[in-house]
């Protein structure tokens, strides 16, 4: 594989992303949704306490936060849940820019000039790959840190060393680009098979729905996921993708692409 | 007599070149020489093969059977150096909407791997020649189609290929468009350009290509515009006179050597011949010397059109419904 080439062509995808007024509100307001809902939610949670059943609970899962003042155990139970919702930039985000780019370049018969050309097909896929996964994974990145040096300056100095601990850690670099990655690889298969990125996102928000559950398991406080479980989440998802990802390859063919690709 | 051609001459070879798809072959046994500066016609109607031709003789999609190769490298286990020396226009034009002309270009330049420099150079020389270098910087999707198809072959030329393939350039467009980028062709054409030019447009093929390959399921037959019409088509000279002619006036035009038959309908002469250039003005001289007054002297030539028909086996119906003799079914 050529860096030059998938270079060319992520460099080509991301001119096309900017001028996309649409698919760049996708990609830009979520964010900052996310880095303003949970100081608004903090206000809210504001001298509230948890059941005391709920409370015995979560520390039994959760026991280095059995100093926290009955506030601040809200506070931070409240601030876990928004952890999965950090892993959902990297799942849409992806998914968004991968369907309108392959199904884009379908609709205006694009591909055919491209795969001309002496590239190899891996090298377009990479392109195209890296050029929707990077942007996800970079704004949930960049939206962690704006959320921490928030949370830092609402929530004080107890809830900061909850958003920074090995759970959210994990959660937010490692298993956000699995999940970008696995979003990527859904969006390239549902892509080759219908033309209109709408319905690709819909079919390819199948990656979410994993995550949503998660979002439902942390909110009962049944099963607060630890860094082990972090990692072992972000092996799954890899292996997923990249199971995906051999369907992806095969389904980008060049010949695949120019004459079943309708 | 012409010199056989050299195998330098010779830019695209195709033996026996077949794709099938499924149970049903698109096009089969392909044999194909195109020479360089030759501008070769790929003829034939709607679902012929001649898109499947095309993508098989630039290393799109891989044959069947048979071989091809572009200045002797093969389509089959050298499809990128194959890619690398062909330019093809495909049948849209393929651009990306929201970048400009210019960027457009440099796209395809970087894939192609030419240098900064080069690029800046080429994508000025291509814009300019077609008359788009004053719009380089609007993004494509405001032009029209005639620009688009332009920028499309100028996008296919960047890359200085050896064969240049073009593939239905001017269906879909209106007849300005249409008019504009054949004049394009025109000046690739006389700027000595290996061109494979797919249309089912015979007035195209006619007025652009040095040969015409009919194309359906297979190649039907493959030669010069001008030898078709000696092989196929009779020609005659068409002779309107002020009045009837004489009969003494016919008999002495029979008698002439090298006509075939004369007929008079409607008040025109028609003389067949094998070669009616060489046989006008003793015919001339004749009529004249019998009296007659000749208005209008013109030589017909069977159109491209009838030609097409017979190579291809297809005779319209009198309700208008087209009847295929023999072949496979168009793919």
């Amino acid at each position: 594989m050529r860096a030059a080439i998938v270079w060319t062509i992520l460099r080509r995808e991301w001119m096309e992303t900017l001028r996309n007024r649409l698919l760049l509100s996708t990609i830009l307001v979520p964010p900052v949704l996310l880095t303003v809902a949970p100081i608004i939610l903090a206000g809210a949670v504001g001298e509230r306490t948890l059941p005391a059943d709920l409370a015995r609970q979560i520390l039994s899962q959760k026991p280095e936060w059995v100093s926290f003042t009955p506030s601040e155990l809200a506070g931070a139970f409240a601030v876990q849940q928004f952890l999965v919702f950090f892993l959902l930039m990297p799942a849409y985000i992806p998914l968004s820019i991968a369907t309108f780019s392959i199904i884009g370049e379908k609709q205006a018969r694009s591909l055919e000039p491209v795969l001309a050309a002496p590239i190899r097909t891996v090298e377009l896929l990479a392109g195209k790959a890296i050029a929707a996964l990077v942007p996800g994974v970079l704004a949930g990145w960049v939206t962690y840190v704006a959320f921490v040096l928030l949370a830092s300056v609402v929530y004080g100095r107890a809830l900061f060393g909850v958003v920074t601990d090995g759970s959210w850690l994990a959660g937010v670099f490692l298993l956000g680009p699995a999940v970008g990655l696995s979003s990527v690889v859904a969006g390239v298969i549902v892509s080759a098979r219908v033309n209109d990125p709408r319905v690709a996102q819909q079919i390819g928000g199948v990656v979410i729905v994993p995550i949503v559950g998660l979002v439902l398991v942390q909110a009962t406080g049944t099963l607060l996921v630890g860094p082990a479980g972090y990692v072992l989440l972000t092996l799954i998802v890899l292996v997923v993708s990249l199971v995906g990802l051999r369907i992806g390859v095969r389904l980008f063919d060049r010949e695949a692409i120019l004459t079943r690709w309708r | 007599m012409t010199e056989p051609p050299t195998e330098n001459a010779v830019a695209l070879r195709a033996v026996g070149l077949g794709r099938r798809f499924g149970d049903r072959w698109a096009v089969r046994a392909i044999d194909l020489e195109v020479h360089r500066g030759e501008v070769l016609g790929l003829l034939g109607p709607n679902g012929a093969g001649k898109t499947t031709t095309v993508r098989l003789l630039t290393a799109l999609i891989e044959p069947t059977e048979g071989t091809a190769a572009v200045d002797g490298f093969d389509v089959r286990t050298q499809a990128d150096e194959v890619r690398a020396r062909v330019g093809i226009l495909t049948e849209t034009p393929g651009l990306y909407d929201k970048l400009s002309a210019r960027t457009n270009l440099d796209f395809f330049g970087r894939l192609y791997g030419l240098d900064a420099a080069t690029r800046a150079e080429r994508i000025e020389h291509h814009l300019r020649l077609f008359g788009l270098w004053d719009r380089r910087d609007e993004v494509t999707g405001t032009f029209s189609k005639g620009m688009k198809q332009k920028l499309a072959i100028a996008r296919a030329l960047l890359h200085d290929p050896s064969v240049v393939f073009l593939d239905e350039p001017t269906a879909a467009l209106d007849p300005e468009a249409a008019f504009i980028v054949r004049e394009s062709i025109e000046t690739l054409r006389k700027a000595g350009r290996t061109i494979v030019l797919a249309t089912h447009n015979l007035d195209e093929a006619d007025r652009l290509c040095d040969r015409i390959a009919f194309v359906r399921a297979g190649l039907v037959r493959v030669d010069s515009p001008a030898a078709l019409r000696g092989a196929l088509g009779a020609r005659s000279l068409a002779i309107r006179l002020a009045s009837s002619p004489s009969p003494d006036a016919l008999a002495a035009l029979r008698r002439l050597d090298g006509i075939d038959t004369v007929e008079a309908v409607d008040g025109v002469l028609r003389v067949r011949a094998s070669e009616p250039e060489s046989i006008a003005p003793a015919v001339v001289r004749s009529l004249v010397s019998a009296g007659g007054d000749i208005v209008e002297v013109r030589v017909d030539r069977t159109s491209l059109e009838q030609i097409y028909f017979d190579v291809m086996g297809v005779h319209p119906g009198a309700d208008g419904i087209e009847a295929l003799d023999g072949g496979e079914a168009p793919v």
